[in-house]
């Protein structure tokens, strides 16, 4: 290269007004005021906002070399020397308002006031014996439907009856608490929502 | 406002999850939208500047009818259908030839706006001949001149280029990554020039950096070689954001509000200098009977009589030897 064959230049850059740096958004500013006639002529202007920028890049470089480093570690054998920025200066406007925090279910509300603490998070897998292995607590073969597809089931003494007197079936029975289960806590969460919303206007 | 529908499957609801406000915000996306009187000119630097924000970019194809300053309505349907928050506008007419509107957008409206036309000797990407740098790396940033920290307008326009090209935040940079500035200049305001608008021009220039070995250990003498555009902007009409606006958009979220140290200051020369309370030393309990002779037993009282003490103690003494022996 002919750059090595001639002297070495500096790198170091004297300002006599000192530049601003804002490693974080990898910026500087540069207070002093540029040469309005050699901007307004057309030959000068392209080497002079050039040389101008080169010696801020080269400042801000200089600047950026000088933070603290860390060593990454990627795989095995490579290493990656890494510097640590700091956070930015200058301040950008967000671009949606802040997330908003998650309205209070009722029952949360009342545990709050009671002193009541959340419980520990039950697993979703629960031992079946008979077969010997870990199914599902709910949902697609949940051990909660056990009761559907047995051919045989024991019905209590005080079974329960329809409104003619008839038997009705164990099996539906279980099937039917469980879906009114499920509807009792859609209609929470309904009335969840509506409350939040009435809670934020 | 879209209307939105509660989403009834795992990926529409991840896509609408996407959009909801962050702690931690995405990078800004921009979106080009040609005018309905944009150019060829216009287009071809609405590609470069897309290029230069990949991949966080998409461009319309399509001509709009849109006049941002009358009616920005269909902008902000436009930041909230893609969920971008810059939109550059272009249109071109006699009055304002070769016109760019840098809108930016907060919370799917409008937070400001800036009309940039371009000067006719603009310069693309594809009339350089020097190869361009990866895409998606940070760049850096130099403002030269003081009117991006005194006039409001250019305040904008230093604000709008940062927060367009800035790219991710990170706290860990690779050095090799540091390739490409973008550097933004303009003269100072001249109060004598009586022409319409007296702002000066906004010089836009792209560099790529070429690092060479230097005297200095460690630091290396950077060269640049302009890589494109070249792209010398004229303000227009501009609309600044709203203090409400402005309020909300600069709130720091409690979570990322960093902690300020108790006693800790930086003094006015810059050092760091911390006030440390030491607790009240309890002097009662402290050693200092080491010699036998400054043991408590040997204190003397002015109230009892000394010599007995003594005695008593010597009793003591030999009454262990008797038995001892």
């Amino acid at each position: 290269m002919g750059e090595e064959k001639t002297e070495l230049k500096p790198a170091t850059v004297q300002k006599t007004i000192p530049v601003e740096y804002d490693t974080g958004n990898l910026a500087v500013y540069d207070p002093a005021p540029l040469d309005a006639t050699k901007i307004s002529d057309a030959s000068a202007k392209e080497s002079y906002l050039k040389s101008i920028t080169r010696d801020n890049v080269q400042l801000l470089i200089n600047q950026v070399l000088s933070l603290p480093l860390t060593n990454k570690k990627i795989d095995e054998q490579t290493n990656m020397t890494l510097v640590e920025l700091p956070e930015p200066i200058y301040q950008l406007p967000r671009e949606k308002s802040l997330p908003k925090e998650k309205e209070k279910t009722k029952w949360e509300k009342f545990a709050e006031k009671k002193g009541i603490s959340k419980k520990e998070k039950r697993s979703r897998k629960v031992y079946d014996e008979a077969s010997g292995e870990w199914v599902n607590r709910w949902g697609y073969k949940g051990k909660n439907k056990d009761m559907d597809d047995q051919w045989l089931v024991e019905v209590d003494d005080q079974a329960k009856t329809t409104d003619d007197g008839e038997d009705i079936d164990p099996r539906k029975l279980n099937r039917m608490e469980r879906k009114k289960l499920v509807k009792k806590n859609m209609l929470q969460q309904k009335r969840n929502r509506l409350n939040g919303d009435a809670d934020k206007e | 406002m879209i209307r939105t529908v509660k989403p009834k499957n795992a990926r529409s609801k991840r896509a609408l999850d996407k959009k909801q406000p962050k702690i931690v915000e995405n990078v800004k996306t921009a979106l080009f939208v040609p005018g309905q009187t944009t150019n060829q000119a216009l287009h071809d630097i609405c590609i470069d500047f897309a290029s230069l924000k990949e991949p966080y970019q998409k461009r319309l194809h399509k001509k709009n009818k849109i006049l941002p300053f009358e009616d920005a309505s269909s902008l902000e349907f436009f930041s909230e259908k893609n969920d971008t928050s810059i939109i550059v506008l272009s249109t071109s007419n006699k009055k304002r030839p070769n016109n760019l509107t840098f809108v930016r957008m907060f919370n799917y409206t409008v937070y400001d706006m800036v009309e940039m036309q371009v000067m006719g000797n603009f310069k693309l990407l594809k009339d350089f001949k020097t190869r361009a740098f990866q895409v998606g790396l940070k760049p850096m940033f130099t403002f030269q001149g003081q009117i991006f920290d005194t006039v409001p307008v250019f305040k904008q326009v230093k604000s709008f280029f940062l927060d367009m090209f800035r790219g991710e935040v990170t706290n860990l940079l690779d050095v090799a990554g540091l390739q490409w500035v973008i550097s933004i200049s303009a003269v100072e305001e001249d109060e004598n020039n009586e022409s319409v608008s007296k702002f000066p021009l906004v010089h836009f220039r792209v560099y790529k950096l070429v690092t060479y070995h230097s005297p200095e250990p460690k630091l290396p003498r950077v060269e640049l070689v302009e890589t494109g555009p070249r792209l010398d902007f004229k303000i227009g009409r501009y609309q600044l954001a709203s203090a409400e606006a402005q309020k909300e958009a600069f709130k720091i979220p409690p979570q990322l509000r960093r902690k300020t140290k108790k006693n800790v200051e930086t003094d006015m020369l810059g050092d760091k200098v911390a006030t440390i309370h030491v607790g009240k030393q309890d002097l009662s309990r402290l050693q200092t009977r080491k010699m036998k002779g400054l043991k408590s037993r040997y204190d003397q009282h002015p109230e009892e009589e000394p010599a007995d003490v003594i005695e008593e103690e010597e009793d003591g003494q030999e009454k262990k030897r008797q038995k001892l022996e």
